[in-house]
């Protein structure tokens, strides 16, 4: 990897964080979209498309909802992504790797929140004197702040790593690697049951046993389901809103409509 | 009546744009302390700027949204265009004299950030992401560019067309719309459905995502038996789904996701270490 390849990723890095920062958190900042930017740079980008989708499945739990920081699926995707085309990692390790990485990538994530509350007595300053420059100002200083860290980080792991990394796979046992390859099989659960978390209580429990048939039992993919339960959802809303007031009056007119449903 | 003289409102099509695009950095100097308050502010800048132009007043309006604030930031344009509906208002009504507690925008910002959040992040997070995520892992894996595009555009059309309509319909609409709408009760089940939709396809998600198999043989007596076999003859994929469920379990008796992280993986490499898995 050339310097010039390894500062374009560290932008890519910087970019990934304002994704969430500065763009109002247009996606740009999960591996699915980070792969082939990463692709693109290095030149390969089918390798950076694979790694992303790999990435993404173990990656989808790991998400920035409310004031906690996750672990960082920026410089984790970037770096991992890299490794694998430079160092020809296949992609249950390189998937492995990214972990190490976004647990590093979230300590520089905490660091930067703690810091930015610098910027924010300087907005305080300014507030006090009524100048609203000053407030702008102490924003950008924090988008700065971010923007650097997530740039040095990405760079220097790109620039030191891909020899580092490629020296350390090759003294790895079989018998780890294929435990990485189990794990990264395991691992989408955790993101399955983070999503489950927020989305399901007793009421609605039964959906989830609806999707998980269609699809282990019946073999319908992700597309399929979702038409099927956006079908459902669309269903289940009519009734929700029409159930109070319509109810009595309009059941002998609208009980031929629902003939055919069981 | 608001309508009547168009100069007299502080949202014209100038300051809706520049505010639009201020709702952008939002979490631009996040910190722990405040979260977005900053961000609040920075968007909140351009209407402010013209209803005080004066410092001392432009003093205490910024120093009011420096307050703590924390939501969606997919949503926030609805609050900050009831907010700017509210500064307006109550500038106006004290330059006829009249008094009023400012404290009270904080007080309506701080009610709202919460249950939006909560909207926001079932749709957002728990539907739109997951639903585009889903659809995009599949085929990014096959290795086609499509699978990142199309999880571009499912999250950002919806999320870009709530940023634009949540700022239009919270400065006109004000105060008055939340409370209609959660009236009728139209957001809670709203919300209801589309936790449902995403439910189903996280369902799917669990069993085409997660895989787990055990290779193991054991010897009874002469006789080979595979467990897996067992496991499939009992209901097919049901590794996966228990491990599912497990994890499931774990975080919601507060285990850390990190510290799952890393169990996993020290499962994975014991496991096949000990050739069970």
């Amino acid at each position: 990897m050339s310097v010039f390849q390894a500062i374009l990723l560290g932008i890519l890095g910087g970019i990934g964080i304002w994704d969430s920062r500065v763009m109002g958190m247009l996606m740009i900042d999960r591996p699915l979209i980070l792969g082939p930017l990463v692709g693109l740079i290095l030149g390969d980008v089918k390798t950076g498309i694979i790694m992303g989708g790999s990435l993404e499945l173990v990656m989808m739990g790991v998400v920035g909802i409310g004031s906690a920081t996750p672990p960082d699926t920026v410089s984790g995707s970037i770096l991992a992504t890299a490794f694998a085309i430079v160092s020809g990692l296949d992609v249950s390790a390189a998937v492995a790797l990214a972990l190490p990485i976004a647990t590093l990538g979230q300590i520089v994530g905490i660091l930067v929140r703690t810091a930015n509350g610098y910027f924010v007595h300087k907005a305080d300053k300014a507030a006090e004197i009524g100048s609203y420059k000053g407030v702008e100002r102490s924003l950008w200083g924090g988008a700065f702040l971010f923007f650097a860290a997530y740039f040095v980080l990405v760079f220097a792991g790109a620039f030191l790593g891909s020899p580092v990394i490629g020296a350390f796979v090759k003294i790895i046992p079989d018998s780890i690697i294929k435990g990485f390859n189990v794990a990264s099989g395991m691992l989408p659960a955790l993101g399955v049951a983070t999503l489950m978390q927020m989305l399901m209580n007793k009421k609605n429990a039964a959906y989830f046993f609806i999707g998980w048939v269609l699809t282990a039992l019946i073999g319908v993919d992700t597309v399929g389901v979702t038409v099927f339960g956006a079908a459902i959802a669309y269903i289940l809303y009519q009734n929700f809103t029409s159930k109070p007031a319509v109810a009595s009056e309009s059941v002998t007119t609208s009980s031929d409509d629902l003939g055919g449903e069981l | 009546m608001a309508n009547k003289k168009v100069e007299k409102s502080v949202m014209t099509p100038d300051i809706f744009k520049k505010t639009f695009w201020r709702s952008f950095p939002l979490q631009g100097c996040f910190c722990y302390e405040r979260m977005q308050n900053v961000g609040f502010a920075y968007q909140m800048i351009p209407a402010l700027k013209k209803l005080y132009p004066d410092k001392k007043e432009a003093s205490a309006a910024l120093k009011r949204h420096l307050a703590m604030f924390n939501t969606t930031p997919a949503v926030v344009t609805f609050i900050t265009g009831v907010t700017i509906a509210m500064e307006e208002k109550f500038k106006k009504a004290k330059d006829a004299g009249e008094e009023c507690d400012e404290e009270s925008i904080n007080a309506v910002k701080t009610a709202l950030m919460g249950p939006l959040a909560g909207i926001g992040d079932s749709f957002f997070w728990g539907t739109f992401r997951v639903i585009g995520a889903g659809i995009g892992a599949s085929l990014a894996t096959k290795g086609s560019i499509l699978g990142a595009v199309l999880f571009f555009l499912i999250y950002n059309i919806p999320h870009i067309l709530v940023r634009y309509n949540g700022l239009k319909i919270g400065y006109t609409k004000g105060v008055s719309f939340l409370s209609n709408i959660s009236e009728g009760g139209v957001v809670s089940k709203l919300t209801e459905a589309a936790k449902i939709l995403g439910l189903i396809v996280v369902g799917s998600m669990a069993a085409s995502m997660v895989s787990l198999s055990i290779p193991l043989v054991i010897n009874i007596g002469g006789a080979k038996v595979a467990i897996q076999g067992i496991f499939d003859s009992i209901l097919k994929g049901i590794l996966p789904l228990g491990l599912t469920f497990g994890i499931y379990k774990l975080l919601q008796k507060g285990v850390k996701t990190t510290t799952m992280l890393w169990g996993i993986i020290l499962i994975g490499i014991g496991g096949s270490v000990l050739h069970i898995l």
